[in-house]
């Protein structure tokens, strides 16, 4: 055996010497800079190479003939040579094309903040809405912490860059929903709907978004539910609020969770002392569900359903008058049901898309005077994506809305409302020019059956990463929206609302800071106008407008102080618009020009605990004095509210959460309530809108049932 | 039935002869393993993991080779500790490099537990805030090697390591982690007394086990 092993070698020893051939070169990048770790071969075979530090390769084979010689390396495109082996040397140097990598290449970061886990370029992880002091887990308490957002502490809701409230619109999974705050009383502060720990992240854009959304001057809230909980659990919730429950089933490719959650505030309210004089607490109980279904590879179906029911009685006091004043009572029904799903075809075509309902009910007694209003809106949208190449992909889809609104004063037999049916549809391009540079543009167009009329709204952006690593992106767009439902129904012709932004961005993220700045310039066309109030609305039309711009910038730390993550972020706006019953332009009340917040949070293993803090200020509300000659001619002081949180993890499974807001006390105030009439002496009486309480104090213990016994509720704080 | 087990059984066997009968694929192993056995730097392993994808796409029906890149890629990011943006790149590339050959060949014990190794390098380069989301992830994902594999000694000794930081973290003692290395190790020793066709299977994982149990004394 080993003579034949030997004399094999002889006798092919010749040939070997014959075959062999160097081959050898060098791999750069296309600013020639070595590539070192590239993957070098010869196709078909097992020979090859690495090349090493300074992006040299060399290495022998004893193979003869044309063959392909191959260069590979992650984030680069293959590169094949072909070569004749014949025993020469052969020197290749070649430089790779990069590959574009949509997870690594540049994105578009005008106007758009992500909350995510997954990818890099974001401003928050989801885990962060939950643990922001100020928040006490209300999914939009975290984001006013952002930049361009301003903390109306009477409202709750979103105010973005010089906009009211509505115009943020909030869709989940693409879909839209309507009433996503709790319906309240005036200058009784709201909260969203939906838990936050539902959602595996989200996508909230100040300004210049993307064409998929539409009927929303300011602002788009994306919020994405989570697609596969990890584990079977219970989840229990003791809180000085309320309590809940709630129920996951994982099974191989299908889940099931369901929650139900009680809260009254009348306890607390009774032990600690309010400013608002109340009848009735707040009070509420909802109970939701959610299904999901994996197909094939990559499909998903979702069906989610959520119902609940509030309601609250307060006094609300006359200025300049003695007594309690009117009592307004408030009920509340809430469902939205949602069936979406998503498919990831393969390389070339994505589907998703879906169906959504709203409805919502109140019921307002007002000092005796009975209102009903009923809000529905139906959505159904779907959406194709089609990859043409690693560097252009088009998104293509058709959405229709269905609103119908319907308003009755209950004692008289008075009732109005109109329907109004919508179709839209949008096109938007992404082509990347290289992994440093995106160009996207989009249209979008709408036409409203009850105004019969059509629009066209072109959006645009385009981003640029430098060799730093930080990126500059601008972004424009033009956005529509119908007004409110209440306005539409007493003038069913007014059409939409306008506004045009323009928006230049600068990110940078690297180890572990991330920094932002944003100058931005919005104007506003076709606001609306009226005469009278609320319950009594004349000459509606849409003579306003206006403009928006200033900037904002925000940093953020995990790195500089240890076990410690901070955010700052400072808004400058200066916004002055003619819109509602004002008769110039004024700078709205819901528009500070200088808001600021700080996020600390700090991690003490030793102590098992996370403690929190946030600082949030802006320079006080506009707000018109009737005493005085013109209209928004004075500021309530500035508003400040310093907010501490104690995260305790005695074990894995439990958590005990204490939060307190505005600890010091602050009397912050948003604004004056005028009597209509001066009194004798010629002066409009007043009394100030102020907070519901001095501090408003949280204290909850979660409990997790699951067979992983390091599971815990963390989303839930 | 008995037929139909012998068939499978001589298949089973046929199968591993086929693998002996390809010198050239074994010999391009060996000589992976071996240089993986003396990578000490994240260039190396990086020069092992090519070595194996070029291995792999001559034997796009081989499981092993696609194991062994990601393992080398998972050490690289392991090793590159201080430089997060590489590690995440390796780790990233090892769970991509095991999700494709199991889309192709099917899953098995080993390739889970390597893909549970990989997502908690993932962990470990941000601790704090991907816990949250992934040490669930990493325990399910050693839970579900174990369901198919029982006595699997990887999955169960990076199990230990798992627990040991989660109780660390925690504040809480090893002996959980304890109780699952000494588990491993039994389960090593089994292994070792086993003979086996197939010199090219998945052998190491020992040594994490000891280092797990040396923190309980």
């Amino acid at each position: 055996m080993k003579t034949l092993t030997t004399l094999t070698i002889i006798i092919l020893f010749p040939f070997c010497l014959l075959g062999q051939t160097i081959l050898k070169g060098k791999v750069t990048d296309k600013n020639n800079e070595a590539l070192p770790g590239v993957n070098i071969f010869i196709e078909g075979t097992y020979e090859g190479t690495s090349s090493s530090k300074n992006g040299e390769f060399q290495f022998e084979t004893e193979l003869t003939g044309s063959h392909q010689l191959a260069f590979q390396s992650v984030g680069f495109k293959k590169e094949l040579h072909t070569i004749t082996l014949e025993g020469n040397e052969i020197v290749i140097n070649t430089s790779l094309k990069e590959a574009i990598d949509q997870m690594k290449a540049v994105t578009i970061t005008a106007g758009g903040m992500e909350a995510s886990d997954v990818k890099k370029a974001v401003v928050l992880k989801p885990i962060d809405i939950v643990t922001t002091p100020s928040a006490i887990g209300d999914i939009v308490g975290a984001f006013q912490t952002l930049p361009g957002t301003s903390n109306v502490g009477n409202d709750g809701r979103l105010f973005v860059r010089g906009g009211d409230a509505s115009e943020t619109a909030i869709f989940i999974d693409g879909l839209k929903v309507n009433n996503a705050f709790g319906t309240t009383a005036n200058n009784v502060p709201s909260r969203t709907r939906f838990s936050p720990n539902m959602f595996k992240g989200s996508f909230f854009s100040t300004g210049g978004y993307s064409a998929e959304y539409g009927q929303a001057l300011s602002s788009a809230l994306v919020l994405n539910s989570i697609d596969m909980p990890v584990r079977s659990q219970a989840d229990i919730s003791l809180m000085s609020l309320g309590g809940g429950l709630s129920q996951t089933l994982v099974g191989k490719r299908n889940s099931i969770s369901a929650n139900a959650n009680f809260f009254d505030l009348g306890p607390y309210q009774n032990l600690i002392n309010q400013n608002f004089d109340w009848e009735r607490a707040p009070h509420s109980w909802d109970a939701s569900i959610l299904g999901r279904q994996q197909w094939g590879n990559s499909g998903m179906l979702k069906a989610f359903f959520q119902t609940e029911s509030s309601g609250m009685e307060i006094w609300q006091a006359e200025p300049g008058e003695l007594g309690r004043g009117d009592l307004i009572k408030i009920n509340n029904n809430y469902n939205v049901g949602q069936l979406s799903f998503k498919q990831i075809k393969n390389e070339e075509w994505s589907f998703t898309g879906g169906l959504s309902y709203t409805l919502n009910t109140d019921q307002f007694d007002l000092g005796g005077l009975k209102v009903e209003q009923k809000t529905q809106l139906f959505h159904a949208k779907g959406v194709a994506i089609r990859d043409f190449s690693d560097a252009f992909s088009t998104k293509i889809g058709v959405e229709t809305f269905w609103n119908k609104y319907d308003e009755a004063l209950l004692d008289e037999n008075q009732s109005r409302g109109f329907e109004d049916p919508q179709a839209n549809a949008f096109v938007e391009s992404d082509y990347y020019i290289s992994n440093d540079l995106i160009l996207r543009g989009g249209l979008r167009a709408g036409y409203s059956n009850l105004i019969n009329e059509q629009w066209i709204d072109p959006r645009a952006s385009l981003s640029y990463k430098f060799q730093h690593e930080g990126q500059i992106s601008l972004a424009y767009g033009k956005f529509s929206q119908l007004a409110e439902s209440k306005y539409r129904v007493v003038n069913n012709s007014i059409g939409n609302t306008e506004a045009t932004h323009y928006i230049l961005n600068y990110f940078i993220h690297k180890n572990s800071r991330t920094f932002r700045a944003e100058a931005f310039h919005k104007d506003y066309d076709n606001l609306l106008t009226f005469d009278g109030a609320d319950m009594n609305l004349s000459n509606i039309s849409l003579n306003g407008f206006g403009k928006a711009s200033g900037f904002d910038v925000f940093y953020r730390d995990r790195k500089s102080i240890k076990n410690t993550d901070f955010w700052i972020s400072y808004s400058f706006v200066d916004s002055k618009r003619k819109f509602a019953h004002y008769e110039s332009e004024v700078q709205p009340s819901f528009a500070p020009k200088h808001n600021a917040s700080l996020v600390v949070k700090h991690f003490v293993s030793s102590l098992n605990s996370q403690f929190g803090g946030s600082f949030s200020v802006n320079d006080g509300f506009a707000y018109t004095n009737p005493n005085f000659e013109g209209e928004q001619n004075q500021r309530t002081k500035s508003f400040q509210s310093l907010s501490l949180s104690w995260s305790y993890l005695p074990k894995p499974n439990l958590i005990i959460h204490f939060a307190c807001n505005n600890v010091l006390g602050r009397e912050n105030q948003f604004g004056f309530d005028y009597a209509n009439q001066a009194n004798e002496q010629g002066i409009f009486a007043s009394s100030p809108v102020g907070q519901a309480a001095p501090r408003f104090l949280f204290l909850g213990v979660f409990l997790t049932l699951s067979t992983d016994k390091n599971a815990n509720q963390l989303n839930n704080l | 039935m008995k037929i139909k087990f012998t068939l499978i059984a001589l298949l089973f066997l046929l199968s591993n002869i086929t693998v002996a009968n390809d010198p050239a694929y074994v010999n391009a192993m060996q000589k992976q393993l071996q240089a993986m056995g003396n990578a000490e730097n994240a260039a190396e392993f990086q020069s092992v993991a090519n070595g194996f994808s070029r291995i792999s796409q001559m034997n796009q029906d081989e499981w092993l080779p696609d194991y062994y890149a990601a393992l080398a890629y998972t050490n690289a990011g392991f090793i590159l500790r201080g430089y997060p943006e590489e590690q995440d790149k390796n780790f990233d590339i090892a769970v991509k490099t095991i999700q494709d050959c199991i889309n192709r060949n099917g899953e098995n014990a080993e390739l889970i537990a390597l893909k549970g190794y990989a997502m908690m390098g993932q962990l470990s380069v941000d601790p704090q805030t991907r816990g949250q989301q992934l040490s669930g992830l990493v325990m399910q994902t050693f839970g579900r090697a174990l369901k198919l594999e029982p006595e699997n000694p990887r999955a169960m000794s990076l199990m230990a390591q798992m627990q040991l930081g989660m109780s660390q973290f925690f504040g809480e003692g090893p002996e959980k982690a304890c109780g699952i290395a000494k588990q491993s190790l039994e389960y090593f020793g089994k292994e070792e007394a086993q003979e086996t066709d197939n010199p090219l299977l998945p052998r190491w994982g020992k040594e994490s086990a000891q280092a797990v149990l040396k923190s309980c004394k």
